[in-house]
C-alpha cells in the first residue's frame, strides 16, 4: 500500500532488490555545492520570511550568504579542482545572470548543474498550478540558454514544494527530485506521466545545520567519514547513494576549507566508490535498477492486501 | 487562583516517593542494573486531519517550513524504511531485547514491519494513531477514549496481541491519559521521565505502572533538542549506565534507552549506538529486558512486600 500522498510504495531496506553499481562500487558519491544567490529585498511571501531578523533589508544576513559568491566558491573551487570532482551543483539559476563568471566555471568543468529554483528567496510553497508550471518552463530555459545542459533534476528552492511538485516535474522532462530524505537508494516516485526517482540529498551531512548550530570542522569531517564507513560497509551486498551537501559562504571559509580536503581525501581514497552526478545516478538506477524496484514494492503490496 | 500548597504531588496519578526511602528493589537475575530499549516508530502525516494536533516544532528536516514539508516528512519516514533495520541490528548484536513502539498509521501503512518486528521477538507497545494527532488535553475524554482504544486495538488486530504497555504520540498527555490508558487494560506507560525505577500510578480504574524513560539520553532530546555531538552523547549514555550500575547495588535500577529510527539509525550515528552499548556491555552483571519484563519484575517485588 503506498502511503498518502500515495508517491511511494514501502519498500524496506531489509527487503528489497539489490543494487550493482558500475565497477562493482558501493557508494555512489554525489557532491552538491549549493549556489545559490539570496535577494536584498525578496518579494513578500506571507508563508514564508527569507530574513527574519530584522525588517528587510537584513544586510548581515545577506552579505554573509554574498561572501559564498565573491569569495568562498572560488575557495571551495580550487580543492575541488584539486581533487578532480565532478559536483552536482544545486544551483539558484538566476546565478547564470548575476554572476556569469560561476556560471562559467561550473560549466567549463562539466559540473552537472540541478535546479534549486530561480532565487533562494522565492518559494514554491504559494505557486498556483499555472505558475509552478511556468517555473520549470523558466528553468528549463535558463539553463539551456546558458550552458546549453538539459535538466535532469531538482532541489527545491530554499527546499520549497507543492503536493504537485513530483507531477510538474516530470512533466516538464525531470528525471529526479532531491528533496525527498526518506532513503539511503533512489527509488521511484509515482506521478500522472512518466516515470520519476529520488536521489538521496542530505540535511544532515550538510553544512547548513551543522555550522549553524555550535558543531566545529572537526565534527563535520567526523560526520562525514562515519556516514561513509555505515554506507561503504552495507553497500557490499547493494550499492548505497551518499549525497555531500555544501554552501560556498560556510564550507568555503577560510577556518573550514581544510575540512572539505579531509573529507575529499578519505572518500575518494576508497576504490569501490562511484564519484558522480545525481543524473547520472537517476539514469543508471533507471535503466538497471527501476523496474525491479517497482515490481518488488507492487509484490510486498499484494502480499499485505491480502492479509 | 492561589496555589493549593498541599503535602505531595499537585496532581493525583501517583505520590510521592523519595528512592532512598523505599523498598529495595532486585531484578530477577540479581543483577543492580536492567536495560531496555523503546524503539519508536512514529508516523507523520502529510495532511494530518485539519483539527489535529502537533508539536509546534516537530523535529526532523531542516526548520519548520511551510506544508507540505517534504524534508520534515521524509526525514521521518528514513526510519520506517532504512533506518529501524539498523538499529534492530544493532540492539540484537549487543543481545538487548527490543519494545517497539508502534503507532495506528504505522501499524496500517507498514503491515510488513509489524510482521518483521514479530519475526525478531520485539515487544510491541501502544503509541496512539500517529506523531501528528497529539493526545492532549484540548480534545474531549470521549475522543480521547476513542484515540487510545482505536490505537491498541488495531495494534492488537494486526499483531494477534494486545499491547500491555504504552507510550503517548511525542510524550505527550492530557490529565486524563493515565486513567484511561489504565481503564483500557493497558499495565505500564512510558510518558513519565522522573525516576530510575518503575513505579505504581494511583489511577483509580485499574493498576497502571509507570515505566520510567531516561530523557536526558533519549536521542531526540539529546541530539536534536539539545544538539549534543555524537560524542557526547555517547558518553551520557555510558556514563549513566555506569552510576546507575554503582547505585543499583543497593536497590536495582533500570536504564531504558529512547532510539528513534530516523534519527539513530542514520548512517553516521548508528556507531555511537554501538560503542555505547559495547561499553556498557563491560559491565558485565547488567539484565537487558523488554519493557513488560522489567514491569512485571518490578511487581513480583511490590506485592512480596
Amino acid at each position: 500500500m503506498a502511503l498518502p500522498p500515495h508517491r511511494v510504495d514501502y519498500l524496506p531496506m531489509a527487503d528489497r532488490p539489490s543494487i550493482a553499481w558500475p565497477n562493482g562500487a558501493r557508494v555512489a558519491l554525489w557532491i552538491a555545492p549549493n549556489v545559490e544567490h539570496y535577494e536584498y529585498l525578496p518579494p513578500r511571501d506571507p508563508a514564508r520570511n527569507p530574513w527574519p531578523r530584522s525588517p528587510h533589508p537584513d544586510v548581515q544576513g545577506y552579505s554573509h550568504r554574498d561572501y559564498g559568491n565573491r569569495v568562498g566558491f572560488w575557495r571551495m573551487l580550487d580543492v575541488l579542482d584539486q581533487y578532480d570532482v565532478t559536483c552536482t551543483a544545486s544551483t539558484n539559476l538566476a546565478v547564470f545572470e548575476h554572476y556569469p563568471d560561476i556560471g562559467k566555471a561550473m560549466a567549463d568543468r562539466g559540473w552537472e548543474i540541478m535546479s534549486h529554483g530561480i532565487y533562494n528567496t522565492r518559494y514554491l510553497s504559494s505557486l498556483s498550478e499555472k505558475e509552478e508550471r511556468d517555473f520549470y518552463v523558466d528553468c528549463v530555459e535558463t539553463l539551456r540558454r546558458h550552458t546549453g545542459q538539459q535538466l535532469r533534476g531538482m532541489l527545491g528552492p530554499a527546499v520549497s514544494n507543492t503536493i504537485r511538485t513530483p507531477d510538474l516535474m516530470s512533466d516538464a522532462g525531470l528525471t529526479y527530485h532531491a528533496d525527498w530524505l526518506h532513503d539511503d537508494q533512489p527509488i521511484p516516485i509515482r506521478v500522472e506521466k512518466g516515470r520519476l526517482v529520488s536521489v538521496p540529498y542530505s540535511i544532515e551531512l550538510n553544512d547548513v545545520p551543522v555550522f549553524l548550530n555550535h558543531y566545529d570542522t572537526e565534527d563535520f569531517v567526523a560526520m562525514v567519514k562515519a556516514q561513509f564507513d555505515t554506507l561503504y560497509a552495507e553497500g557490499a551486498t547493494s550499492g548505497r547513494v551518499m549525497a555531500l551537501a555544501l554552501h560556498p559562504y560556510l564550507m568555503g571559509m577560510p577556518h573550514r576549507i581544510e575540512g572539505l580536503e579531509e573529507i575529499l581525501d578519505y572518500l575518494l581514497g576508497h576504490d569501490l566508490v562511484w564519484q558522480t552526478t545525481a543524473s547520472e545516478i537517476a539514469e543508471y538506477f533507471l535503466d538497471h535498477h527501476y523496474d525491479d524496484f517497482v515490481a518488488h514494492a507492487a509484490s510486498i503490496n499484494e502480499a499485505t492486501d491480502a492479509r | 487562583m492561589p496555589a493549593d500548597r498541599s503535602l505531595g504531588m499537585d496532581h493525583p496519578h501517583y505520590e510521592y516517593s523519595s528512592l532512598p526511602q523505599r523498598t529495595e528493589l532486585s531484578w530477577p537475575t540479581g543483577d543492580p542494573l536492567a536495560l531496555g530499549a523503546l524503539v519508536l516508530l512514529e508516523h507523520y502525516e502529510w495532511e494530518p486531519p485539519s483539527d489535529a494536533y502537533s508539536l509546534r516544532n516537530p523535529s526532523g528536516g531542516l526548520f519548520k517550513l511551510p506544508a507540505p514539508d517534504y524534508l520534515q516528512l521524509t526525514h521521518r519516514e528514513y526510519g520506517h524504511r532504512v533506518g529501524i533495520f539498523r538499529l534492530l541490528d544493532t540492539l540484537e548484536r549487543h543481545e538487548v531485547p527490543v519494545t517497539v513502539a508502534v503507532d495506528k498509521l504505522t501499524a496500517m501503512h507498514y503491515p510488513w514491519l509489524v510482521d518483521h518486528l514479530q519475526s525478531r521477538s520485539c515487544e510491541l507497545i501502544g503509541h496512539g494513531v500517529a506523531a501528528s494527532q497529539l493526545i492532549t488535553s484540548k480534545m474531549t475524554e470521549e475522543v480521547e477514549v476513542e484515540m487510545i482504544e482505536e490505537s491498541l486495538s488495531y495494534l492488537e488486530r494486526v499483531s494477534g496481541q494486545r499491547p500491555r504497555g504504552w507510550f503517548s504520540p511525542e510524550g505527550v498527555e492530557s490529565s486524563r491519559t493515565p486513567t484511561l490508558l489504565a481503564a483500557a487494560g493497558v499495565h505500564y506507560v512510558c510518558d513519565w521521565p522522573n525516576d530510575e525505577q518503575p513505579y505504581q500510578m494511583t489511577t483509580p480504574s485499574g493498576e497502571l505502572v509507570s515505566l520510567p524513560l531516561f530523557l536526558e539520553v533519549d536521542d531526540e532530546f539529546a541530539l536534536w533538542r539539545r544538539r549534543a555531538s555524537l560524542g557526547s552523547w555517547e558518553k551520557m549514555i555510558v556514563s549513566a549506565a555506569h552510576r546507575m550500575h554503582a547505585d543499583g547495588q543497593t536497590s536495582a535500577r533500570h536504564l531504558m534507552l529512547t532510539l528513534r529510527p530516523w534519527l539513530t539509525g542514520q548512517p553516521f550515528r548508528i556507531g555511537a549506538l554501538n560503542r555505547a552499548l559495547s561499553s556498557i556491555a563491560k559491565l558485565q552483571s547488567v539484565w537487558t529486558a523488554r519493557g513488560s519484563e522489567i514491569v512485571d519484575a518490578f511487581k513480583a517485588v511490590a506485592n512480596s512486600d
